[in-house]
């Protein structure tokens, strides 16, 4: 009785105004190719950029590594496990890149689609632990470049002991990864705990 | 040439279902948004949204408008998703046409405060989809209710019990 009286209602629903309307002749060519997703959801085009940048890097790491190599420099291990951190980035990246299949994720079902959203969030949340540990890579070279003009002495020691080198290391990942603890990733957990909030409850419901 | 012709025909497809199906467009809309401009939102995205879905499966009719039903409810679970995030956020029904308005004030009212499942469950009804299609378009396990899940062990009762009599009996 609730559901006829409510499909009555429904069916007698007015149109929408016509200043209230999205006009659709003229505007539908230009939403056929908006992208409906908005940028806290859509991160294709931050993921392209990242292994863009990684790519580059991992060649000139290439280069470096190889000279390093064959002239049995001192950066021999930095540039050796800069290369293992870069390879394993692009792999991550790439990964959630194919894995998100940003022109099909809307076809999903509703729960397959959040499940995928909210996975794709958690994994890019992940992702800023690399981006961490490779920041402390390259600030230790800056580190050193800068070491190298202002005081020669300091710079020797720190060539010739290793231990030295790799605190270092470990002090900038582990500062600049509680950084982006406190920045950027919070707002991101934030729409995790939402999208996954958001599913339990419809699971919910649909189990009482 | 060819590519011009091969490039409007689907092209032309996808414009006119998306100007036939827009009242469903519509219908969603009325449930999940409280103003015009929330309307005129979700609208565009849910359009863009379907738009995006059917390019990506050039499949037969039948799956353009499974596509669309997805997007409907994909984009409007999106939208809930966002207002939830925003901390203040007007729920109060405001449109600018008085009868318009006054449906939706009426409808609300007789809905009451049912929860975005049931909203959309709401809407398919209404769209007239069947019970295994709503299974295919939300990916809820909507055997699992109780009622649906009382029935079926009812009926599991029914006809186990004689074949466990016949088991019993022969062996």
């Amino acid at each position: 009785m609730e559901l006829k009286k409510l499909l009555q209602q429904w069916n007698s629903f007015p149109e929408v105004s016509m200043e209230e309307r999205p006009i659709l002749s003229s505007d539908l060519e230009k939403i056929v190719v908006k992208n409906p997703l908005s940028d806290a959801f859509y991160l294709r085009k931050k993921l392209v950029l990242r292994i863009a940048v990684m790519s580059v890097l991992w060649l000139i790491n290439i280069w470096q590594f190889r000279h390093e190599w064959q002239t049995q420099g001192n950066e021999l291990y930095p540039q050796g496990a800069l290369f293992i951190l870069l390879a394993y980035c692009l792999y991550f990246h790439i990964r959630l890149l194919l894995f998100a299949d940003y022109p099909t994720l809307l076809a999903l079902p509703l729960i397959n689609f959040l499940n995928k959203l909210e996975t794709i969030l958690d994994k890019y949340i992940v992702s800023f632990k690399l981006v961490s540990a490779l920041s402390g890579f390259y600030l230790l070279f800056v580190v050193e470049r800068l070491l190298a003009r202002i005081s020669t002495g300091a710079y020797e020691s720190l060539m010739q002991n290793d231990w030295y080198k790799w605190l270092i290391l470990i002090f900038l990942s582990v500062s600049i990864d509680i950084l982006l603890l406190h920045t950027i990733i919070p707002r991101l957990k934030k729409l995790m705990t939402t999208v996954r909030k958001y599913r339990d409850g419809i699971n919910s419901r649909t189990a009482k | 040439m060819n590519n011009s012709t091969k490039k409007d025909g689907p092209d032309t497809d996808l414009r006119s279902l998306l100007k036939h199906q827009h009242k469903r467009v519509y219908s969603i809309c009325r449930l999940f948004t409280h103003n015009y401009k929330e309307h005129q939102h979700l609208f565009t995205n849910i359009i863009a949204a379907a738009s995006q879905n059917i390019r990506s499966r050039k499949d037969n009719s039948d799956d353009k408008q499974t596509m669309l039903l997805r997007a409907c409810i994909n984009m409007a679970a999106l939208h809930s998703i966002s207002l939830e995030l925003e901390s203040a956020c007007d729920r109060t029904i405001q449109f600018k046409s008085p009868d318009f308005q006054r449906s939706m004030t009426n409808f609300r009212e007789t809905v009451g405060n049912i929860s975005d499942v049931e909203k959309i469950l709401l809407f398919l009804e209404f769209e007239k989809v069947d019970a295994d299609e709503m299974i295919h378009l939300t990916g809820l396990d909507l055997n699992s209710r109780p009622a649906n899940r009382k029935k079926e062990t009812e009926a599991v009762r029914k006809n186990f019990i004689p074949y466990l009599k016949e088991k019993l009996i022969w062996s």
